[in-house]
């Protein structure tokens, strides 16, 4: 239930949502991008901002119709108790499965960087420990600490102004459009790992202390800023690297720092990576909280926070080569087609459905 | 810690890496001692270096403060590409490193024994400063990487040489065909021509230029303008180049008649035509060494997408007309008239 101790306000829902869209996939973003849609990989990231804004949309209007009940118990209002339990399991599969991806991304990374010679449960252990922490104290801790970490972003965007030093060609983006509109579409598709996470609106909406209204345009607004930030970051690596060196980089924004050499400080790449663990930690957070919060009530979320803990610790320190964990992305890019994207339509539409029934049967 | 590395070929076309590694010691007392060492190691493959140089120093070996790789000519005339990746791929390279390219022998230069300050720092201290007068281009190991891999633009390289006095000199700037050097290379004088051309005026330029018997003149260029526009004729589908600079010049010296005035609009002309002439000739050089250091490809690749994909940009470079017209324009003559 909405208590005082749960409930967030508009300003922590802004930045609760620019925190779980900003995580592990800005790194290998441009390279995402590019593989495909080749120069034009920066309107590959509007157009999925777009979408993300129509599903925004939808959501909104699906939650409006049950503004006291999340995800999981619309699913059980409209679907019947048993096939909406089922529907119900499918979501916490796929809030685990792309919460141990994010974790084992981010364990990747940071042992790529940082730490080569550090076990991987160790670190996974000390993230997946840190985000229990966290995650056990409810939404409205969560939030302010997201907020907090906002900061951090705030700092790496200014971070990013230094890298205009660095020789730029506007050729490798003209013409716009040469890729093809087909080829843009599957970049959009390839940046989704990227900007997953505004999912979580289904499951916060009825703790957001806020008119309805305002609640759509506070998430389009944070759904806006994200894309913007993404489409910035991805503008400045295409027009940075040549093509084909685009496509030899796994993470092409830390490498725009690493080139990056001044008289006082050097390196900055190790910098921003330091200082991105935070929002790489927040997206990990984030997965806990929200498959704890799918499947419990207010007793047992504690107690499902640490068994969501537990499993993904145990999915990410399976010893992935490079090629399943490619694999394990595709597999969560389509779950999450469903989840996040299939499940919700259809769920408004039979409830524009039901609300129609309902509404002769009055007559 | 690694301080210069360099990167030449031997008889038996084996590759010999020469670095020059500087082993602090602290001395207490906020002291250190610092003390250069010189390793060699001869392979027929790059990879693999790194092990050998690590058997033969005490201690792990640390890129992290590699600041400049020389690379010999007859080396670069096979390809740089393979010793840049040695920069770009380990976590700790340091990716900002200088890239020359030496006359003669790379190892010579690097194990050059300057006395007090590392090698490497007296060469990294030149090139900076010719980096700014606009005499040859910066370019590290990243902007090598993405102009190498880059279709659409060619690289050009600094090289340095010895003179008899065991002093390195900047000797001018190397053409480049993709990652291996072409054979031609531009003096001084024309390299800084030739990096005005490519609108990569840094701080200031300086030149001199010879007017005829007994006449000369040398200044330094602040700003410029730069018109490149390049057409393509429907039929022939022949490219062509206009390209247009404007140099704003201050004169830093004239050697003319006694008591000559300067005459401003005589010396522009002059000056205008002798650069046009030069840059010309640079325009020839580039077209023999078919080095698209001007990034015509990329202009081309992107105003003609259709008959950017029908050609072969390698053989189709060669017949690019230049049309070049270098107009000079005495802003300032200095506290002198």
């Amino acid at each position: 239930m909405i208590t005082n101790s749960n409930s967030i306000s508009k300003l922590q829902l802004y930045f609760f949502i620019i925190q779980s869209q900003i995580g592990i996939g800005l790194l290998a973003l441009p390279n995402a991008v590019q593989s495909t849609a080749k120069g034009d990989g920066w309107i590959s990231t509007l157009i999925a901002g777009v979408a993300v804004q129509i599903t925004l949309f939808i959501y909104w209007l699906l939650l409006r119709r049950y503004p006291y009940a999340t995800y999981t118990d619309i699913t059980k209002k409209i679907l019947g108790k048993y096939v909406g339990k089922f529907c119900n399991l499918f979501i916490y599969i796929y809030f685990i499965m792309i919460g141990s991806l994010a974790c084992a991304l981010f364990i990747r990374t940071v042992t790529l960087w940082l730490l080569p010679l550090t076990p991987v449960w160790i670190l996974s252990l000390i993230i997946i420990l840190s985000s229990i922490y966290l995650t056990i104290s409810d939404l409205r801790i969560i939030s302010r600490f997201f907020v907090l970490a906002s900061v951090l972003i705030i700092l790496l965007f200014l971070l990013s102004f230094f890298t205009f030093y660095l020789p730029k060609d506007f050729h490798y983006i003209l013409p716009i459009g040469h890729s093809g509109v087909k080829n843009i579409i599957i970049g959009s598709h390839r940046s989704l790992l990227s900007i997953l996470g505004f999912e979580s609106l289904l499951l916060i909406f009825p703790f957001v202390l806020d008119t309805k209204k305002g609640i759509l345009k506070t998430v389009s607004l944070a759904n806006f800023s994200v894309t913007l930030f993404y489409t910035y970051f991805t503008f400045i690596c295409l027009v940075s690297f040549s093509p084909t060196q685009l496509l030899q980089i796994r993470e092409p924004v830390l490498y725009l720092f690493k080139a990056l050499s001044f008289e006082m400080i050097d390196r900055l790449d190790l910098i921003f990576i330091s200082v991105w663990i935070v929002p790489m930690t927040t997206s990990v957070i984030l997965y806990l909280f929200l498959s704890a919060k799918s499947i419990s009530n207010e007793k047992t979320f504690k107690k499902n926070v640490c068994i969501s803990g537990i499993l993904i610790f145990f999915i990410t320190i399976i010893p992935f080569d490079e090629d399943q964990l490619a694999i394990f992305d595709k597999y969560v890019t389509y779950l999450s087609y469903v989840v996040v994207f299939g499940l919700p339509f259809i769920l408004f539409c039979l409830s524009f459905i039901i609300s129609k029934t309902e509404r002769s049967e009055q007559l | 810690m690694v301080n210069g590395i360099s990167f030449d070929l031997d008889q038996d076309d084996n590759i010999l890496a020469t670095i020059r590694a500087l082993n602090i010691e602290n001395k207490g007392g906020g002291q250190f001692e610092v003390k250069d060492e010189l390793v060699k190691v001869k392979r027929p493959s790059v990879s693999g270096m790194g092990i050998d140089i690590n058997n033969k120093l005490p201690g792990l070996i640390d890129v992290s403060k590699s600041h400049i790789i020389l690379i010999g000519r007859d080396l670069a005339r096979k390809g740089i590409y393979p010793y840049l990746e040695l920069f770009y791929r380990p976590r700790q390279a340091y990716i900002s490193t200088r890239i020359v390219i030496a006359e003669d022998k790379a190892s010579d230069i690097i194990s050059l024994n300057p006395g007090t300050s590392p090698i490497a720092f007296v060469v990294l201290k030149g090139l900076e400063a010719a980096e700014d007068t606009t005499k040859i281009p910066k370019e590290t190991a990243f902007t090598a990487w993405s102009q190498i891999t880059d279709t659409g633009r060619d690289i050009i390289l600094p090289f340095v040489t010895k003179d008899e006095n065991d002093k390195i000199t900047i000797g001018g700037v190397d053409l480049f065909n993709g990652d291996k050097f072409s054979g031609i290379s531009l003096p001084n004088g024309k390299g800084s021509l030739l990096l005005l051309l490519m609108d990569r005026l840094n701080k200031y330029a300086e030149m001199a230029v010879e007017l005829g018997s007994h006449r000369s003149i040398s200044f330094v260029v602040k700003t410029m303008k730069r018109d490149l526009d390049l057409k393509v004729d429907k039929k022939t589908k022949k490219i062509t180049c206009r390209i247009n600079i404007t140099l704003h010049l201050t004169i830093t010296s004239y050697t003319g008649k006694v008591g000559e005035k300067l005459n401003k609009d005589k010396l522009n002309k002059d000056v205008s035509k002798i650069l046009t002439k030069q840059s010309d000739e640079i325009t020839k050089s580039l077209l023999e060494a078919n080095c698209d250091a001007l990034g015509i490809g990329g202009i081309l690749s992107s105003s003609y997408p259709d008959l950017w994909k029908k050609i072969n940009w390698d053989k189709e470079y060669k017949n690019v007309k230049f049309k070049t017209s270098v107009k000079a324009k005495i802003d300032r003559t200095g506290p002198v008239f």
